[in-house]
C-alpha cells in the first residue's frame, strides 16, 4: 500500500508512530520517518494512523472507506517535543 | 429580572444534558465577556485553534492565581505538590512532557501502547463476565469506569486493588476542576482538595520509592529513573506527573466510552454497522471526539499580554475559556455540524485540544475507546437505553453521564 505524508502539514504530534510503529517512526524528538510502501498486513494499523492524525497529513492509497479522503495524520509529534 | 448570563447558563447543571443549543447561542458572540471579573469565552473553531497555539496565552497556574479571580488557583499555588505540566508553560512544560514521554511513546518507547492492545481484550472480557446473568446494567459503574482505571493502573504500575483508596482522593480533585466550585469554593472544600492532592502524592511516593530501588516494566519506573538531555525529574516532579496521569487516565476516557455508547444507542443504524465492522470504531471515535467531547472546555488559561480577537481587546491578566465543544460544532468549520456522522472525512476536531498541551494520552484513549465500543456492539444483544437523557455528573468541563442504564437480552 502506498502512502505519503505531507511534511509541510506534519507538526510532529507522533500519533502515527504510536498507532503504526512498523510504518512510522520518530527520528529524534521531532522528525518523522516512514515507509512509503507499507506491507499489506499493516492495513488496519495504517487506517488507525490516518484517522488519528490531528492535522490530516497522511494520505494512503487503497484503504477501504477512508481511501477516498485518505487523510489521516502523522500528528502529535509535539508529544515528543 | 434579567435572564441569567449565557456563561451562567452553561455552568448551570440544569443544562448539562444538552448544552449544544447554548453553544450555538454563544457562537453568535464569538468573544463573550459578560461579567467584570469573569472569563472571556471563545467559541469559534478558528479562534480556539489559533489561541491554543498562541504563546501569549498561558497555562501557568501562577498566572491564573495572579489574576486573582480564581480562589482555588491561589490556594493551589501555596499548597503541597508543584503544578504538573498541564499547568505550566515552556520551557518547564516541554522539559517535563519530554521526560514523561520517554516512558510512554516514540522515539524511546514506540511500542508501549501498541503492546497493551493484547492486554485490553481480556480486561474487557472480564467485565462482560460480570454481566452474564444480567438483563440490565449501569454502563458507567460496571464497564466504562473500571476499564480505563484498570488500564492506567497497569500502565503506571499502581495496584488495581488500591482503587477504592485513591478514588477517595481523586473525587475531590476532579470536583475542584468544576468551574462552579472554583468560583465560590468554601474553605472546607479548598482544604479538602489540597489535602486530597497531598494524600494521593504521598501514596504514590511509596510506590515510586520502590521503583527507584527496583525498576519494573511500568511508567512509574521510567519516570523516576529517567535520564537524557533533559536530565531527570525531581521526586516532587515525578509525583505531580504521576497524579496528573492517574487522574487524566481515569476521568476522561470513562466519559468518551459512555458518551459514545449513548450516541450509538441514539443512532442504532451506526451501532448495527459497527457490529458487523469493528474497524468502523476508528472513525466513530474521531467523530465522537468532535460531536460529544469529554473535555468540553479548556478553562484555565490566562492572557499574558493584551491580545486582540475579532476586534475585541482581551487585556493582559484576563482569564480565557476555550469552548472546545462549541468549536467542534462551528458551521464555519464543519458541514452539517449538529449531525453525528462517522463517515465525514473532514474531522480535525478539538477533542484532544491542540498545540503544545494537546492530549498526551490520546493514543491510549483512542485504543481503549475503539476496543470498548466495538466489543459493546458485538457482545450485547439488543441493547436499549432505559432512560434518555441519563443523569449527568455535575462537572461542566469534564462532562458525561453519571449513570447509563442499558437493558439487553443477553450476551453474544
Ligand atoms: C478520551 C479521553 C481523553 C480526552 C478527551 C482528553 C482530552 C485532553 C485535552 C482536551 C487536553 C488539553 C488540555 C489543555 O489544553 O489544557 C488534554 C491534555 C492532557 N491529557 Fe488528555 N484526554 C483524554 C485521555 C487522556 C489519558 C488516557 C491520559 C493519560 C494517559 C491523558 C493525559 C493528558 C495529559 C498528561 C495532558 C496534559 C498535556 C500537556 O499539558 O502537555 N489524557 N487531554
Amino acid at each position: 500500500m502506498r502512502l505519503v505524508v505531507d511534511l509541510n502539514k506534519c507538526q510532529g504530534y507522533a500519533q502515527c508512530a504510536f498507532l503504526a510503529p512498523d510504518v512510522f517512526a520518530m527520528h529524534g524528538e521531532e522528525s518523522l520517518v516512514y515507509n512509503p510502501h507499507a506491507p499489506e498486513e499493516q492495513r488496519e494499523r495504517l487506517a488507525r494512523a490516518v484517522a488519528a492524525c490531528p492535522v490530516q497529513a497522511i494520505t494512503a492509497d487503497g484503504l477501504d472507506g477512508t481511501g477516498e479522503q485518505g487523510t489521516g495524520s502523522a500528528q502529535e509529534a509535539h508529544d515528543a517535543r | 429580572m434579567t435572564q441569567a448570563s449565557l456563561f451562567r447558563q452553561i455552568t448551570d447543571f440544569a443544562n448539562r444534558a444538552n448544552p449544544y443549543p447554548l453553544y450555538a447561542e454563544l457562537r453568535k458572540t464569538p468573544v463573550l465577556h459578560e461579567e467584570e471579573d469573569g472569563p472571556y469565552v471563545i467559541s469559534s473553531y478558528w479562534d480556539i485553534e489559533a489561541l491554543l497555539h498562541d504563546p501569549r496565552i498561558s497555562s501557568d497556574a501562577a498566572n491564573l492565581a495572579a489574576a486573582g479571580t480564581d480562589a482555588l488557583a491561589q490556594a493551589e499555588e501555596t499548597g503541597g505538590l508543584p503544578p504538573s505540566f498541564i499547568r505550566l508553560d515552556p520551557p518547564e512544560h516541554d522539559r517535563l512532557r519530554r521526560i514523561a514521554n520517554q516512558g510512554f511513546g516514540p522515539p524511546h518507547r514506540p511500542r508501549r501502547i501498541e503492546n497493551m492492545r493484547g492486554e485490553l481484550g481480556p480486561i474487557v472480557n472480564g467485565l462482560f463476565d460480570g454481566l452474564a446473568d444480567k438483563r440490565q446494567f449501569d454502563l458507567v459503574d460496571e464497564f466504562a469506569y473500571p476499564f480505563p482505571v484498570t488500564v492506567i493502573c497497569r500502565l503506571l504500575g499502581v495496584p488495581r486493588d488500591d482503587e477504592p483508596k485513591f478514588r477517595a482522593w481523586v473525587d475531590p480533585l476532579v470536583a475542584s476542576l468544576d468551574p462552579d466550585t472554583r468560583e465560590n469554593p468554601d474553605a472546607d472544600f479548598v482544604k479538602a482538595a489540597q489535602e486530597a492532592r497531598m494524600q494521593l502524592g504521598m501514596y504514590l511516593a511509596g510506590l515510586v520509592e520502590e521503583r527507584a530501588k527496583e525498576p519494573r516494566e511500568d511508567l512509574l519506573s521510567d519516570l523516576v529513573n529517567s535520564e537524557g538531555p533533559d536530565g531527570s525529574m525531581t521526586m516532587m516532579e515525578v509525583l505531580s506527573t504521576a497524579v496528573l496521569l492517574l487522574i487524566a487516565g481515569h476521568e476522561t476516557t470513562v466519559n468518551l466510552i459512555t458518551n459514545g455508547m449513548l450516541t450509538l444507542l441514539r443512532h442504532p443504524e451506526v451501532l448495527e454497522r459497527l457490529r458487523g465492522d469493528p474497524g468502523l470504531s476508528v472513525r466513530i471515535v474521531e467523530e465522537l471526539l468532535r460531536y460529544e467531547p469529554p473535555v468540553q472546555i479548556v478553562p484555565q488559561r490566562t492572557c499574558i499580554a493584551d491580545i486582540e480577537v475579532r476586534g475585541v481587546t482581551i487585556p493582559k491578566g484576563a482569564r480565557i475559556w476555550l469552548m472546545l465543544a462549541a468549536g467542534n460544532r462551528d458551521p464555519e468549520r464543519f458541514t452539517d455540524p449538529e449531525r453525528f456522522d462517522p463517515d465525514r472525512g473532514d474531522i480535525q476536531h478539538l477533542g484532544f485540544g491542540s498545540g503544545i498541551h494537546s492530549c498526551f494520552g490520546a493514543p491510549l484513549a483512542r485504543l481503549e475507546t475503539q476496543i470498548a465500543l466495538s466489543e459493546l456492539a458485538r457482545r450485547l444483544e439488543n441493547p436499549r437505553l432505559v432512560e434518555d437523557p441519563p443523569p449527568y455528573r455535575p462537572n461542566a468541563v469534564l462532562r458525561g453521564p453519571r449513570h447509563l442504564e442499558i437493558a439487553f437480552d443477553g450476551l453474544r
